[in-house]
């Protein structure tokens, strides 16, 4: 038998020899970057966005290639690690890799160490800001703030019960800051826009533990929607990146009853539920995506932390803003148009709305009387702001 | 051996021509997707040592299961004493966080981790030996909890600060990451171990008492029993080694490759580690090469979709397969031995 | 119908269950089938039956030599075997059951024809009730009416009495009269004479897997007795040794095990005797054995060996005191199946860490010498024959044991390996051992024993000097009747 196994392993090597792939490759071979996708690349949300962004970037860069893997986290592919896929992907001619998630920041930075020669970014990370990041590591976010205070005024405008639930997903600096620009739209909309009392607002955040539902890992998303809107709450906005809330939300109309639900991340999120959705505040990575690879390709590379305003001129526009907001069909007209003007007052500082004096949930000051939170405030926001109900840091 | 491995091969054939099946209704080049998995999993020296982390835990996982199976437990608490492996070695990393002698905390991790695999082990034993239970019913239930005490560990008193997320604990720092081979992501303690499991394991099972009484309690209880030894021990036994080398697993998950403690610490690599030794038909010999082989599986496999935008299910599907190949062969094992064994019925067993 | 059985051999492996065996059934008649335990009879019966192919011999149905190419054959041509456990659905009713291989399938007319059979049997069945319901006196009626209904004409029942109340059993009988005289045939398999002195007319007796004769109603049981049990001269008694001091003393105990568990039994077992267990299988021999090797906790009673009470001591506790349990599964119980001799060489020789290779093969060469065993160290057990099998799990024995427990220790052993077994056992006595032996043949007790002890429904019916006693008294103790 020692001799077979001999005899097979040389065969073994030999087949290896053979179908290796060639080191060098072809001088006039097209730039290769690389995608991972934390979810599915067609989950209606924050994956699909992102690999829309990087079709973008192969239609509007000639000459560049993309590589995506998608699903890239433990639970839906065991064993698999960051750093292993970067090693694959660098091996198959990548020479920028863009990681998707918060969740990949430990993973992507020892890669990112591992292969000095190849570019990353990691998409809502704060290396750069830690001082964490090796050179070749560049930080990109778009400011979804903005999208996020649009959807809590659609929300507020819209509630009839003033209950308002937020689906969570798991907690950190970036899911505080987009769940109170949320709480901060609807404030505005309810106290100045229809004039009611603030007290008479509510505004629930739940949150569930990760980007989108593992079963038996995560709280069900689908559960923790369905109790919201059992619980009074007849606007739901989701934090995560999946639909759930919106799924659940045309169920519950199609029984009968009168809810809406404001998905989140990708623009055709709404879609198949027209009847409820509010609009959804979206990602558009495609310039973002073609800036930044531009620059790397002409060798005009630097470690840099990049947080992208919209494009207020036309904040749908797809080759300039980096976020916007899709209206939904089930907004009302009026809501429609008063949300039109608080866009346009927004992009011109008109309204202002991390404008001090603002509280976090412990009754201590985050921005004081008179001032404004300057952008690595809001980046780094410690706690929930005061009104909203929910957890700030663990469950 | 030779008609073990002709088995295998059997097996693993129909597996292919299944697989080519269903490749073929979803589209897909078989040929291209085949080739994509051996290339993505042996196509390079940086390949093979990703293949190689899979197959070391796999294999641990594996040798702590012969033992097991030895003596007829079906140890599929196995993956939950991956987990507590890999919770005892976390919190031995802990301790060594930000402090002098990362050696020392290593070495600790990995004593914490033997050590928390074994005890979870034991509990299912005892659950089986005291309480009657029976032990794929206590693993099972016992794979829950270690899942839950993971969460619920991520989720508050290790949680990073400020931060309530199930993608793990904070980072360990470097010190306490096991060395690596250099250029590779690889460490050459884990190698060793793998290595020095099946050696030991082989050794064990062959020249000592303790695996001719995991033999014949497995063989025969009743017997053994008159014969003098005691089965609940030696069941005992065989569970603190099975823990043993899974919490030695869970602890280079921890230690080598996530450096963190994540809820799917586990990989999955005991319940993976049962099919391999079931297909290897409980060979130390065979073992190792069935889990080399998952493990190229396991690895390739992302090629699939990243080459040829196949759905990544697809390998699971494969795995499923082998599943159903194992239960296959192993039906049709015991079908030829009742076959024997009718043959040889005696006149008593004419009588109803 | 008239049935005639030639010659009928049937060899499992190497083991000849039916040896050559005739037989021949009357239309309109009952017929005994009589044996002890393993005579051979239900292998007969599913030849007939055509459950199991024959290796040898004739059936000839209506003068008509037949060869089944199915178990459906034989039912084609009106055969219908009752089972000991009915083979039928707990799920469905009863009247469901009745339609099961029936040819109509118009329940409307089904649920009449039950009525009707019932009525004319006078069986009280609910066609409605669930199966699951009914106890097996009622099942059995059920399965009979069923059998009926697909037009068989010869009935085979096997030890239908076993498990049924004094009524179900008077009206099965009354039952199966009445279809002698409508002109089908019974054939009733049983062990018991009762049954077979209150319902046939003719009887053939199995002994051993042969015909060992016929006899016509009205029975004498005594020749049936011996018909069944054999009629070797009684050998001359072993020269014994006086019985020594105690060994085993059980008080009232009562245990639990088997079909009938242990009832009520006080006994003493002194030094160099040989005491010899005789009952139909399963009437408590086993669970006495077991009880006295601390194998099988007592419910109540004390046991003392060598006058130290044994409470809360489990076999090792009793091993340690010399007390050896042989038990009659070798494969099941006694050997290790997968183990070579060496390796079970091995576990008797216990002590460090590791296993001595070496050491233990020649230990195994050495039993194999001494024991006179076919085989080789590297063989594993299982591939040895019964009797080498019997021949190691003696040489497992300790050198200088108190009490050997043995069940059935020469079953399936020719003679002369059964004789060379007793030698070996004998000298153990000798030095001061007591033997106990579970046995289904009583020649073989009353060869070797010094005593006999008769179980009966878990009790001791009968203990004497086997001096003092013959085979046909055995043989009516062993039938209930001490």
């Amino acid at each position: 038998m020692n001799r077979k196994l001999v005899f097979c392993l040389a065969g073994l090597s030999l087949l290896i020899a053979l179908i290796a792939p060639p080191a060098v490759l072809a001088a006039d071979s097209p730039y290769i970057f690389g995608l991972l996708l934390v979810g599915p690349y067609n989950d209606h949300g924050y994956s699909q966005a992102h690999y829309e962004g990087g079709r973008y970037v192969e239609e509007h860069l000639p000459e560049t290639k993309m590589l995506y893997i998608d699903k890239v986290n433990p639970a839906d592919r065991p064993g698999v690690t960051i750093p292993q896929l970067v090693d694959d992907m660098v091996e198959k001619g990548a020479k920028l890799i863009i990681a998707n998630s918060d969740d990949m920041k430990d993973g992507i930075r020892e890669a990112a160490m591992m292969h000095p020669k190849t570019r990353f970014i990691h998409c809502s990370g704060d290396d750069v800001l830690t001082g964490k990041a090796p050179a070749n590591l560049s930080n990109l976010f778009a400011k979804m703030i903005y999208g996020k205070m649009m959807g809590g005024f659609a929300a507020a405008m819209t509630t009839q019960t003033g209950k308002i639930g937020y689906l969570g997903p798991l907690v950190n600096e970036e899911t505080r800051r987009l769940a109170a620009s949320s709480y901060l739209g609807a404030k505005y909309a309810w106290e100045k826009v229809l004039g009611k009392d603030p007290a008479d607002l509510k505004f629930s955040v739940t949150w569930i533990g990760f980007w989108f539902n593992i079963p038996g890992v995560t709280a069900d998303p689908t559960q923790v929607a369905q109790n919201f809107y059992d619980t009074g709450h007849d606007v739901v906005i989701s934090g995560i990146d999946t639909t759930e809330n919106t799924v659940v939300a045309r169920k519950k109309r199609e029984a009968g009853k009168a809810v809406w639900a404001i998905p989140y991340d990708y623009k055709g999120a709404c879609r198949g539920a027209e009847k409820v959705c509010l609009g959804v505040p979206y990602y558009n990575w495609g310039p973002g995506y073609v800036r930044m690879i531009r620059d790397a390709k002409a060798g005009d590379w630097k470690s840099q932390w990049i947080w992208m305003a919209p494009d207020w001129e036309n904040i749908n526009d797809p080759d300039s803003s980096a976020i916007g907001y899709n209206m939904g069909q089930a907004l009302s007209d009026d809501a429609r148009e008063k949300l039109q003007e608080f866009v346009v007052d927004l992009g011109t500082d008109k309204i202002q709305l991390f404008k001090g004096p603002l509280f976090y949930q412990d009754g201590s000051v985050f921005v004081k009387e008179g001032e404004t939170a300057s952008e690595k405030q809001i980046w780094y926001m410690e706690q929930l702001l005061k009104g909203m109900e929910g957890s700030s840091s663990a469950r | 051996m030779i008609r073990n491995l002709a088995e295998i091969l059997l097996s693993l054939m129909g597996v292919l021509l299944f697989t080519t099946l269903i490749l073929l209704i979803a589209g897909a080049p078989p040929f291209a997707a085949y080739i994509h998995i051996f290339k993505g999993s042996l196509g390079s020296l940086n390949k093979l040592s990703h293949v190689l982390n899979a197959w070391i835990p796999l294999t641990l996982c594996s040798c702590g299961l012969l033992y097991t199976f030895r003596i007829g437990l079906w140890n599929i608490g196995v993956e939950g004493q991956v987990m507590m492996g890999a919770v005892f070695a976390t919190a031995a990393l802990r301790l060594g966080m930000g402090g002098e002698a990362p050696l020392f905390y290593l070495v600790l991790a990995f004593a914490a981790g033997i050590i928390g695999g074994g005890l979870w082990a034991l509990l299912a034993g005892f659950l089986k030996t005291r309480g009657g239970v029976n032990e794929i019913f206590a693993g099972l239930g016992l794979n829950f909890v270690a899942q839950g005490i993971i969460l619920w560990l991520i989720f508050g008193p290790w949680k990073r600060p400020g931060i309530a997320s199930m993608s793990g604990t904070e980072l360990f720092p470097i010190n306490l990451w096991l060395p690596q081979f250099p250029g590779l992501r690889m460490s050459p303690v884990g190698l060793f171990l793998a290595i020095g499991a099946i050696a030991v394991t082989a050794m064990i099972l062959r020249y000592t008492r303790i695996g001719l009484q995991l033999k014949a309690v497995g063989g025969n209880e009743r017997a053994a029993f008159l014969l003098g030894l005691n089965p609940a021990r030696n069941m005992l036994l065989a569970m603190i080694f099975a823990g043993g080398f899974a919490g030695l697993a869970g602890t280079l998950q921890v230690s080598g490759i996530y450096h963190r403690l994540i809820p799917a610490i586990s990989s999955n690599y005991g319940y993976l580690a049962l099919l391999v030794v079931m297909l290897s038909n409980y060979d130390i010999r065979i073992a190792p090469l069935v889990a080399f082989f998952f493990a190229c599986l396991n690895v390739g496999s992302i090629q699939l979709p990243m080459m040829l935008q196949i759905d990544s299910s697809l390998s699971g599907v494969i795995q499923g397969i082998l599943v159903l190949a194992v239960l296959g062969v192993q039906a049709w094992r015991a079908r030829i031995k009742i076959g024997t064994q009718g043959v040889k019925g005696s006149p008593g067993g004419a009588n109803p | 119908m008239e049935i005639a059985l030639q010659n009928i051999t049937k060899d499992y492996g190497s083991v000849r269950a039916n040896d050559h065996v005739t037989m021949r059934v009357v239309p309109g008649s009952i017929h005994g089938l009589l044996g002890e335990n393993g005579a051979g009879k239900s292998t007969l019966m599913k030849i007939l039956s055509g459950y199991t192919p024959k290796t040898d011999g004739e059936i000839r149905i209506d003068r008509g030599i037949v060869e089944y190419e199915s178990p459906a054959h034989a039912a084609g041509l009106g055969i219908g075997m009752l089972y000991q456990d009915p083979l039928d659905f707990p799920l469905l009713s009863v009247l469901e059951n009745f339609k099961l291989g029936q040819s109509s399938s118009d329940m409307t007319a089904l649920r009449i024809r039950l009525t009707d059979l019932c009525r004319r049997f006078g069986f009280t069945l609910d066609p409605d009730a669930p199966l699951a319901s009914l106890t097996i006196g009622e099942r059995q009626q059920l399965e009979i009416l069923r059998l009926l209904e697909k037009g068989i004409r010869t009935l085979i029942l096997d030890e239908p009495t076993t498990g049924i109340s004094g009524t179900q059993k008077a009206a099965l009988f009354s039952a199966l009269k009445q279809l002698a005289d409508e002109g089908r045939s019974v054939i009733l398999v049983s062990h018991k004479l009762e049954d077979v002195e209150a319902l046939c007319d003719r009887v053939t007796v199995l002994r051993g897997g042969k015909g060992a004769g016929e006899m016509d109603s009205p029975f004498d049981p005594d020749q049936l007795m011996t018909l069944m049990f054999g009629t070797r001269p009684k050998p001359p008694p072993r020269s014994a040794e006086a019985p020594g001091g105690p060994v085993l003393n059980f008080t009232s105990i009562h245990a639990r095990g088997g079909r009938t568990g242990l009832k009520s039994c006080s006994v003493l077992i002194r030094e160099n005797e040989v005491v010899g267990l005789a009952g139909l299988e399963g009437s408590g021999q086993g669970v006495f054995l077991r009880t006295a090797a601390g194998l099988i906790p007592p419910l109540s009673g004390e046991i003392h060996l060598k006058g130290q009470p044994m409470k809360r001591q489990n076999h090792h506790g009793f091993k340690r005191k010399g007390v050896n349990f042989l038990p009659s599964g070798r494969l099941e119980e006694g050997l290790i199946p997968g183990l070579t001799l060496a390796e079970h060489s091995a576990l008797q020789n216990g002590g460090g860490f590791w296993v001595r290779w070496p050491g233990a093969i020649a230990d195994a060469a050495r039993r194999i010498t001494n024991f006179r065993i076919k085989g080789e160290p590297n063989l594993s057990v299982e591939s040895l024959s019964g009797g080498n099998q019997q021949r190691l799990l003696l040489s497992f024995l300790s050198e200088n044991p108190t009490l050997l427990l043995l069940e059935n220790p020469t079953r399936g052993l020719d003679v002369e390996s059964a004789n060379w077994v007793w030698e070996h056992l004998h000298r153990f006595c000798a030095k001061g051992a007591a033997i106990v032996f579970a046995s289904s043949e009583l020649d073989e007790i009353l060869a070797q024993a010094d005593r006999v002890m008769v179980f009966f429904n878990g009790a001791v019916i009968k203990d004497v000097r086997t001096q003092e006693t013959d085979l046909r008294e055995l043989g009516l103790a062993i039938a209930g009747r001490a």
